[in-house]
């Protein structure tokens, strides 16, 4: 079956940007857990349009990329939070730096940021998924900001699984995939992170009875 | 050759790894360690004699993904020559391990400290073979940090894990500079490869070549261990374990000298101003003064050796110091001696200050102290290592027939023979040097007179040194065939010097070994045979002769030598160890005299009984000698380093949020530029 290139363009385009929505929603959203689903939900897509490339430029190491991705991101990592987030027992994010309505303003204001930043830079890339650059960086962004604008360990979690998913799409976008063995490191490399984080978490609410990270403000000279 | 190579990175490589393929036998671990780095340590010998005799330079090289380097290894004379020396003290370091690391067991990890210990021999050997800036550059990193492990292996000590810290902060700082020295030199080169060095595409300009010449003698120099950026030295020799400090002292410390000639003498090719000749040699002569001047009052054996390992760098450094000024003046055969006696006085060092580490080691093993006012008649309970010790003692205060008296009696006729050169005011300076040197060598005689005095001789002063054992025969024998080797240079300088020529001939672009050599080499005569000469096989048979002699007179007109055994007469009281010298009378004298460097200050408390004054209930006695250079260097160094981060201290919020959000703005800012 043959699909004509305009038209996987704008598949793509279409995944990125539910990939773009399901940020906005993580942003919006204060229950712990339902950030986690979301979080889930925006995996999922990124496996549809990791999908979507390997089907379209016939580059089979996506599909296994694509494969790796839905085991870990959407499977087990959202387990793993969730656990936690039973045992902890913190089921809502109460304090946030950045109250919810400025914070999507800013998450606006990003976006805009992200394809100003990419403009020079969209022409060069492949015809197929180029408009999906600027997608990606700025769901790296989002992500990166809902680390700063939120004071639970496990929502800064959520925000760097959030810039990671932005940097495969970005590297599915630019490059149409990495080599094979530099997705396995990430994957390797986010797992751990995420269980890392997950037992650092842990060791908060023991110290302080609290996953709020501004607590870590006592351990400065 | 090349096969040697492999056989040698093999064997440290196994060396590394086999410790810890059985766990928890630390004994077979230390063995396992200390057998694969004496392996390769003798390969390393056949390799450096290889490689110096050998007429063409060995040269291979592995390319590598990453830009610019490449494995490459190179084995000219020069190089050969410091692989020699760094095996030759590793194998007699290996076996003296075989014994003392029986001091570790259940403490640390023998598997990490044997591995550790083949992975800084590795990483040294590498250093002077690289033929690449880059893989220099690695292989001094790699060096200094596993240096920087094994000085912390009792890191449950307070003490260690500071001298530790002080010395990686020492080392890096001169990293940075041995840093900008390569980045300099590849700025004209166009590669780091060492042949582009040696014939860049565009010449260097002056303000460049004068910016290599400091930086690298600073960032040489700090590994070196010159006045004033020795202050690692005494700290971290004494932390390490002995046979790493011997191995620290005797070696590491030369891979500096070996950097130093290679880029001033191998990369400029010898072309440079009189000045740089001239700072080398002040630096040299500062260094040895201060060094043996601060040797003298410590009583701690091991910071005291410490010290000397300054003064015997500065040395060095006067010789090559002395050949860079003739060879400024075009004056070759000079500039060749000068070169060659440094290197001498380097592989010399390299062993008397092995064996004089671990003697110490042997000290501390039989008395578990390292200070001097403890120990006292040890010649008694360990014969052997005194007389290893009093091998070593002679060496480093230059006596013949030791090695030591070669190399300093060459670099003296160097410095004398500024007479020859066109500028007064370095004809005036070269002599002044001399004195300093004879100076130095004077304080160093006194220092080890003090060393060996006190520790070995007289009565026991502690129930340590009262129940001290001689050490294991692997301790001795190690001990033993350096102290062979000590007197073994001394008296063969005519196999030496051919040898040494071999690696200062293609450097000075001139043969020296006939002219250094007369009466068929049984004397050095440098380059005029009527200015000098002098045979050191000739002077250990005069010295046996006097022996001899003595002997013989006192038989014919002595009478009957009769032995009359009876107690030594103490004005009517029982001798006891409190009235023989101790290591801090020994040196008052010297203290008075130098009290301007010194600076010592002396604080006496008496405390009074309530009833009265007449009665002293205790008196403490303070005494310590100013850090000239921690007080008036260091210290305002780091007092402005503290302000600053004081001030930066705003940026330190303790909250991750505002880490992320300095990181964040970053980020975008950039991006932003880079639009």
């Amino acid at each position: 079956m043959q699909i004509s290139p305009h038209i996987g363009s704008q598949l793509v385009d279409l995944c990125s940007a539910l990939l773009l929505l399901t940020c906005f929603a993580i942003v919006a959203q204060r229950r712990l857990s339902a950030c986690v689903d979301l979080f889930a939900l925006q995996s999922a897509f990124l496996v549809l349009t990791a999908a979507l490339v390997a089907f379209l430029t016939g580059n089979h190491h996506i599909y296994i990329a694509a494969a790796l991705t839905g085991v870990i991101k959407v499977v087990i990592i959202p387990r793993v939070l969730k656990k936690v987030i039973e045992r902890l027992n913190v089921k809502r994010e109460l304090v946030m730096n950045v109250n919810v309505p400025a914070g999507l303003l800013i998450c606006g204001a990003l976006v805009m940021l992200a394809f100003f930043i990419t403009q020079p830079i969209i022409p060069l890339g492949f015809l197929l998924t180029r408009d999906s650059l600027a997608i990606a960086l700025a769901i790296v962004l989002i992500g990166f900001f809902t680390m700063i604008a939120r004071q639970k360990a496990v929502s800064q979690l959520i925000g760097f699984l959030v810039m990671e998913n932005g940097l495969f799409l970005g590297a599915t976008a630019a490059t149409y995939g990495m080599p094979l063995i530099v997705e396995l490191g990430v994957f390797f490399d986010v797992l751990i992170a995420a269980l890392i984080a997950g037992i650092y978490t842990n060791r908060l609410q023991d110290a302080f009875d609290s996953v709020d990270t501004s607590h870590l403000t006592v351990l400065k000279e | 050759m090349l096969v040697l190579l492999i056989g040698l990175i093999f064997c440290y490589g196994s060396g590394i790894l086999l410790p810890f393929c059985v766990p928890r036998k630390p004994q077979i671990q230390g063995m396992l360690g200390s057998a694969c780095s004496s392996v390769a340590s003798l390969i390393g010998i056949a390799l450096g004699l290889g490689g110096l005799v050998a007429a063409e330079p060995l040269t291979a090289s592995v390319a590598s993904l990453i830009p610019l380097l490449s494995f490459a290894v190179r084995l000219d004379p020069l190089s050969s020559f410091f692989v020699l020396t760094i095996s030759l003290a590793g194998l007699a370091t290996s076996i003296y391990a075989m014994s003392y690391l029986k001091e570790f067991h259940g403490r640390v990890s023998v598997a990490m400290l044997a591995a550790l210990t083949n992975g800084f021999l590795l990483s040294m050997i590498l250093v002077v073979i690289a033929d690449n800036g880059f893989f220099f550059l690695m292989a001094w990193e790699l060096m200094s940090l596993v240096s920087y492990f094994l000085v912390v292996t009792e890191h449950e000590k307070a003490e260690v894990r500071d001298a530790g810290f002080f010395y990686l902060v020492m080392t890096h700082v001169g990293t940075a500079f041995v840093v900008l020295t390569y980045l300099v030199l590849f700025q004209s080169a166009g590669s780091f490869s060492f042949e582009s060095f040696r014939h860049p595409e565009q010449a260097l300009p002056d303000g460049m070549k004068t910016l290599v010449f400091l930086a690298a003698l600073i960032g040489f120099g700090t590994k070196a261990g010159i006045v004033p950026l020795h202050g690692w030295l005494p700290l971290a020799h004494p932390a390490a374990p002995s046979h790493i400090s011997a191995l620290m002292s005797g070696v590491m410390i030369k891979t500096a000298i070996y950097a130093l000639i290679r880029v001033y003498f191998d990369f400029l090719g010898g072309q440079f101003p009189w000045w740089w000749g001239f700072t080398v040699l002040l630096v040299g002569t500062l260094s040895a003064l201060l060094g043996v001047m601060y040797a003298l009052m410590e009583h701690d054996l091991k910071r005291l050796l410490a010290f000397h390992s300054v003064e015997n760098i500065g040395i060095i450094l006067m010789g090559i110091g002395a050949g860079m000024i003739f060879q400024t003046y075009g004056l070759t055969e000079f500039a060749a001696l000068g070169l060659l006696a440094a290197l001498y006085h380097t592989i010399n060092h390299a062993l008397f200050k092995t064996l004089l580490f671990m003697g110490a080691g042997s000290l501390l093993y039989a008395t578990h102290t390292r200070n001097m006012e403890e120990y006292g008649g040890l010649l008694r309970r360990m014969p052997w290592t005194g007389l290893f010790f009093l091998i070593g003692a002679l060496s480093i205060s230059a006596l013949p027939p030791t090695n030591g008296f070669i190399s300093e009696w060459l670099l003296f006729q160097t410095l004398f023979l500024s007479f020859q050169l066109p500028a007064l005011f370095l004809k005036l300076m070269l002599p002044i040097a001399a004195a300093i040197l004879a100076l130095t060598g004077v304080l160093a005689l006194a220092c080890f007179a003090k060393a060996f005095g006190i520790s070995f001789l007289a009565l026991a002063r502690s129930t340590h040194a009262r129940q001290a054992e001689e050490v294991p025969i692997a301790m001795r024998i190690a001990m033993g065939s350096l102290a062979l080797l000590c007197v073994g240079l001394g008296l063969a300088p005519m196999i030496v010097v051919p040898l040494l020529d071999r690696i200062t001939g293609p450097l000075t672009g001139l043969s020296i070994s006939d002219k250094v050599l007369a009466l068929d080499g049984w004397a050095l005569a440098p380059v005029n045979m009527e200015f000098s000469s002098v045979s050191t096989p000739m002077l250990a048979v005069m010295l046996l002769l006097c022996g001899l002699l003595g002997l013989v007179l006192a038989f014919l007109f002595g009478g009957q030598l009769v032995t009359r055994s009876y107690k030594t007469w103490g004005c009517g009281i029982t001798l006891s160890p409190r009235m023989a010298y101790t290591a801090t009378g020994f040196t008052q004298p010297i203290k008075r005299v130098f009290s301007t460097i010194y600076q010592p200050t002396i604080k006496l408390e008496t405390e009074f009984l309530e009833e009265s004054r007449y009665f002293a209930k205790q008196r403490k006695f303070e005494f310590h000698i100013e850090p000239i250079f921690e007080q008036y260097l260091y210290g305002p160094v780091v007092r402005v380093f503290l302000g600053i981060a004081d001030r930066l201290r705003i940026l330190q919020g303790g909250s991750l949020h505002l880490y992320l959000a300095y990181i964040f703005v970053t980020l975008v800012v950039l991006l932003l530029f880079a639009v």
